[in-house]
């Protein structure tokens, strides 16, 4: 009985050294996978720290204004800022006294060649 | 009974060191997997990935525009005793090496030498395609600058080893070096744009030696933009000269002339030395000893006190600061801050220069900007306290939202009058070239003679300009300086602060206050093309 039960034990230890080393290889198999995985996580991080420092570069506003300049035939000048969102009344508030302030702005245009006038009054 | 129970102890007792041997075997399985579940994978997990991780922080604007990042490169390395004679000379024509200096390296004995370092993908495959023994490409880290030559002096630069030599690289150094994620910057790269621009143009329509300018929020301290031309490009490889690392800005300090009269008007209203209504006699020099001081165009000659700040009189303004003295107008000063270097996170900060002897004559000069030199970002953050509400400001390179609660220098209401005086100097007085449509800015013009030998040199002058917008509730501060600028047709020949940069300054505001969210306001406009109208005769 003791001899059966010893057998038994034995077995059974030599089963579950059996399935820990699956299990011990399949980890290993999992962590070298894993190790692979994070490799390329970091080459493509790389690739994306390059890529916004390209980005960055690309859309440096004295670049863009250079490219504006050269192939737009657009004027370097300030914007215009006509009103804001702090200046608008709130939905549920009746405005008072308050003046209505409208947006308007006289914006200088350069002569453009090639235009010529052709009506001075219109709505005629 | 007897005879029977011994087997069975001993068999028990097998069984018991059975189960003690198989219990210690599976606690040795069980501790080995937790070492393998858990620190085996840490290590697999470390291996390979934080070598590619930038070993310093990314610095970003406010808006989260990048600045500055440390991008990954390959460096070549040469062992030269395997390398064949002429290696120096293929390599030096196949990556744009210096010939002799590889000749050189390759002579020295050495084992290993760096041949170059950061190369770009071409000369990488130039590399190769030698096909060179001994010949070596390790990885390693470059700082890469994407903000260009508009950021330079304010970011600076990190050494060979990416260690921070000079700029916020250096300031910010142990952060940099330890920070988890970006660090945002104060600057907006907007503003630092539309502040350079300016700037150069201004440098090169008045033929200046050197030109600068900061942008500053007057509550918070933070410094959107600086700028000092010339300047360099961050990401060149060739050796930059001394002229072009210096920012003139915060490494250099200057006689800043008539500007400096904020402070003396500041003080004397503060202590209640006069009244903006009193009227002062500028009509002949005012002899201090053997000195006779004078006004650079004819006024007067009675000027009241407001138009003795709107027309920079420094007869006038001599009288003012004799009322308070030497010993007050020193400690005013102090309390300003602008008698200790600025201190802010770059390392570069000059010293201001102060007399030794302090009396009347001293006095009298400093009222009026000569006498004393300060730095132009140790006198913005002065002059942002003069205009926010009268509390002391530490001028920051670091994003904080939240106004400083500083010291306060001058009571609320004497910062109301300075600010009524700085719009006069834009609508009537010498800063009339820096107004801007439908913006009420207020400012104040300075042009200083530059110190020449024991005298100044008049030709050679130092115009600037601070100017703070919108001046009823000021949110920034302008400060434009050019070193020795040259009137030109339009400007009638005069090289002063008036025509040079005022008209600077008014051009950055006009461009800088749509982007800080501020519109053009209605009623400023309407006035002002009433007072134009007024004008015309």
């Amino acid at each position: 009985m003791m001899r059966t039960l010893n057998f038994a034990f034995i077995l059974v230890t030599g089963l579950v050294c059996l399935g820990l080393y699956r299990i011990a290889e399949e980890a290993r198999v999992a962590s070298a996978d894993l190790a692979v995985t994070e490799r390329a996580i970091t080459r493509e991080r790389s690739t994306m720290a390059v890529l916004g420092a390209e980005w960055a570069r690309a859309t440096q506003p004295a670049r863009i204004a250079a490219l504006a300049e050269r192939h737009l035939a657009l004027a370097d000048r300030p914007s215009i800022e006509l009103s804001s969102l702090a200046l608008l009344p709130h939905k549920n508030r009746p405005l008072a006294d308050e003046p209505v302030r409208t947006a308007k702005a006289i914006v200088p245009m350069p002569a453009q060649a090639g235009l010529k006038v052709v009506a001075f009054r219109t709505g005629m | 009974m007897r005879a029977g129970s011994a087997p069975l102890n001993l068999v028990r007792g097998r069984i018991a060191l059975a189960a003690i041997f198989c219990a210690f075997a599976f606690a040795l399985i069980c501790a080995r997997l937790i070492d393998v579940a858990l620190f085996g994978n840490a290590v697999a997990a470390t291996s390979g990935h934080d070598r590619a991780i930038a070993l310093r922080a990314d610095l970003v604007d406010r808006n989260g525009v990048l600045i500055a990042r440390d991008l990954p490169v390959r460096d070549l390395y040469a062992r030269p005793a395997q390398l064949p004679d002429m290696a120096a000379h293929d390599l030096a024509a196949a990556i744009g090496s210096d010939e002799a200096r590889l000749a050189r390296a390759f002579a020295s004995g050495r084992g290993y030498v760096a041949v170059k370092r950061a190369l770009t993908p071409a000369e990488q495959d130039a590399a190769m395609q030698l096909g060179l023994p001994g010949l070596t490409f390790e990885d390693s880290y470059r700082r890469y600058y994407p903000g260009g030559s508009a950021v330079a002096h304010a970011i600076g630069q990190v050494d060979i080893d990416g260690h921070g030599v000079s700029g916020l690289e250096l300031g910010l150094d142990r952060l940099l070096s330890n920070a988890g994620g970006p660090i945002q910057l104060s600057l907006d790269m907007r503003i630092q744009y539309a502040l350079a621009r300016e700037v150069a143009e201004g440098q090169a329509t008045f033929g200046a030696k050197a030109a600068g300018g900061i942008v500053m929020n007057v509550h918070t301290g933070e410094v959107l933009a600086l700028v000092s031309l010339p300047n360099y490009e961050p990401d060149q490889r060739s050796p930059i000269s001394p002229d072009a690392m210096r920012n003139r800005m915060t490494q250099d300090v200057y006689e800043l002339g008539s500007i400096f009269k904020i402070f003396s008007f500041a003080e004397a209203v503060d202590e209640h030395s006069i009244r903006l209504d009193e009227t002062f006699n500028v009509g002949k020099p005012l002899q201090m000893g053997r000195y006779a001081i004078e006004d650079s165009h004819k006024l007067g000659p009675i000027l009241t006190a407001a138009r003795v700040f709107s027309e920079s009189s420094n007869i006038g303004t001599a009288q003012i600061a004799m009322r308070a003295g030497p010993d007050r107008q020193r400690a005013f000063l102090k309390r300003m801050g602008l008698l200790k270097p600025a201190k802010t996170e770059l390392p570069e900060s000059a010293a201001p220069l102060t007399p030794s002897h302090w009396k009347d004559v001293e006095t009298a000069t400093i009222s009026f900007g000569h006498g004393i030199s300060v730095s132009p970002l140790s006198f913005a953050a002065a002059a942002a306290a003069v205009v926010n509400g009268g509390t002391r400001i530490t001028p920051t390179f670091l994003r904080h939202d939240k106004p400083q609660a500083g010291e306060r220098v001058i009571s609320e209401k004497t910062s109301a009058a300075m600010r009524g005086l700085m719009r006069l100097v834009v609508t009537e007085g010498t800063g009339r070239n820096a107004d801007v449509p439908g913006y009420d800015i207020g400012g104040k013009t300075g042009t200083a003679e530059k110190a020449q030998g024991h005298g100044y040199a008049h030709k050679s002058l130092i115009s600037s300009f601070c100017g703070v917008f919108p001046i009823e509730a000021p949110q920034y501060l302008v400060f434009v300086m050019l070193d020795e600028p040259k009137g030109t047709k339009d400007t009638s020949g005069f090289a002063t602060a008036g025509y040079t940069s005022a008209p600077v300054a008014g051009r950055v505001i006009a461009r800088i206050a749509p982007l800080l969210g501020m519109p053009r306001n209605d009623a400023v406009a309407a006035a002002e093309g009433q007072r134009e109208s007024t004008k015309e005769p």
